[in-house]
């Protein structure tokens, strides 16, 4: 069971996508310019992870080796398809608001990453697992670089005021924006991974100098 | 080796074809549902426009659906082009009395992308003013700064505007150098005030001004010299 657990949570912080694999940052960088615009691209991309995911675990032993990636490839782009039809069809607001990102959930190399690194290795009930907690760890880094980038560009978060036009940087909003809000949240994440494995060696001395205490 | 190349080109046939069947079963489901979403949002865009000031309803809606309907199969095509804004397909007319109301659909570039608006101009027998307008498409914007073209105040700087504001061009204060007019005084120039509430931002407004004034000039002198005045 908690191994289960893990498959689950490894995506949120120690595996992050966003943060620690470093992967998808097209989209990454490109929809975040407000918190509801973050949290949207990864929701969407999520589905699509989930999906994806569990078929290609399912069929993992009928694809031959070589034509792995093309047979990947048509899964994801036909779940993004079908998503983007039912959006459209069923949810036409939300379909309009993320009309954008939609088709650009198929060049999300997270995806891609997941299915050729993970579910084609794995059972269905982990695939599905790892698909939910990476599209997790995807969808809360993206809102936090656009509630970050949304804060200082515009003073609000979700749409909601925090402190107004007093401090408004518009550079946040654009572009260069992005990657320097990006590049210091990877350094953060960083650093909390190094002081962890620090705390672990540390540890790890004491018990081994106790050890040795207790032998003699 | 060749057998090998025909087992993996079959199993890649497969694959799509499963895939291919699938899209078509969802589409073939999804179709009739889409388009009928897609002119619910025109009827709702169309309703809002043909409002009056104190928000009552100046055509039936049910006029306008059937209106909407009937010029269905029109959607959609570019008609009219000069260079910086473009008119798209159809116009619709409502009369109420003796004042005509002409819908137009228009685009311009903005920062991103296009910028479409929807505009309904009210024809009095003599004078075409801008009744209402509303921008259906800027998601090519920056949120925050040229996406806040969006919000209904930013909107309402833009209508209602008498003809002989429209007549020189509808600008934006600051192309018109006027940014220290009210916003009403403004419209009755043909300025439309936006700097103040969306600082930072000039060159959505100005797509927005742009593709009115296309759409005014392509109703004023091909539509209405050719049908019916």
């Amino acid at each position: 069971m908690a191994s289960k657990l893990s498959e689950f949570t490894k995506g949120i912080i120690k595996e992050n996508p966003t943060y620690v694999q470093v992967l998808g940052m097209c989209p990454t960088l490109a929809t975040t310019t407000s918190a509801k615009n973050g949290f949207g691209m990864g929701i969407a991309a999520t589905v699509v992870l989930v999906m994806s995911n569990v078929v290609i675990s399912a069929i993992r032993k009928t694809v031959p080796e070589k034509i792995r990636i093309p047979i990947f490839i048509t899964v994801i782009a036909t779940f993004v398809t079908i998503v983007d039809l039912l959006m459209h069809a069923f949810t036409y607001d939300l379909w309009k608001t993320l009309g954008l990102f939609i088709p650009l959930i198929v060049v999300n190399c997270i995806i891609m990453g997941r299915a050729e690194a993970y579910a084609s290795k794995h059972g269905i009930v982990n695939s599905l697992l790892d698909g939910l907690g990476m599209g997790v760890g995807f969808t809360l880094s993206l809102t936090l670089l656009g509630s970050i980038r949304e804060l200082l560009g515009n003073g609000t978060v979700f749409d909601v005021n925090v402190w107004g036009k007093a401090f408004n940087m518009f550079v946040m909003i654009l572009p260069p924006g992005a990657y320097l809000t990006l590049g210091l949240l990877a350094a953060l994440f960083a650093a909390i991974a190094i002081n962890k494995e620090e705390k672990a060696k540390k540890q790890a001395q004491v018990s081994q100098t106790q050890k040795a205490g207790d032998v003699k | 080796m060749k057998k090998e190349t025909l087992k993996i080109s079959l199993t890649l046939m497969i694959y799509t074809l499963i895939a291919g069947i699938a899209l078509a079963l969802v589409y073939q489901f999804t179709e009739n549902r889409i388009a009928e979403a897609e002119l619910e949002n025109v009827i709702k865009s169309m309703e809002f426009l043909l409002t009056d000031e104190s928000g009552n309803q100046i055509v039936d809606p049910k006029e306008i659906k059937n209106t909407v309907i009937s010029k269905r199969s029109e959607m959609g095509n570019e008609i009219y082009n000069d260079g910086i804004g473009t008119v798209i397909s159809p116009v619709y007319e409502f009369q109420n009395g003796d004042v005509k109301y002409y819908i137009l659909t228009g685009s311009a570039v903005g920062y991103g992308g296009k910028v479409i608006t929807i505009a309904a101009f009210k024809y009095n027998g003599s004078e075409v003013s801008l009744h209402k307008i509303k921008v259906i498409e800027y998601s090519q914007e920056t949120p925050g700064l040229g996406a806040k073209i969006a919000e209904e105040k930013v909107q309402e700087r833009f209508f209602p505007i008498p003809e002989e504001g429209l007549k020189n061009g509808l600008k934006v204060d600051k192309d018109a150098g006027k940014q220290n007019l009210d916003p009403d005084s403004a419209k009755q120039s043909g300025v439309a005030k936006v700097s103040d509430v969306m600082t930072g931002a000039t060159i959505t407004p100005r797509a927005v001004a742009n593709s009115l004034n296309t759409m005014y000039k392509y109703l004023r002198e091909k539509y209405m010299q050719g049908g019916e005045k």
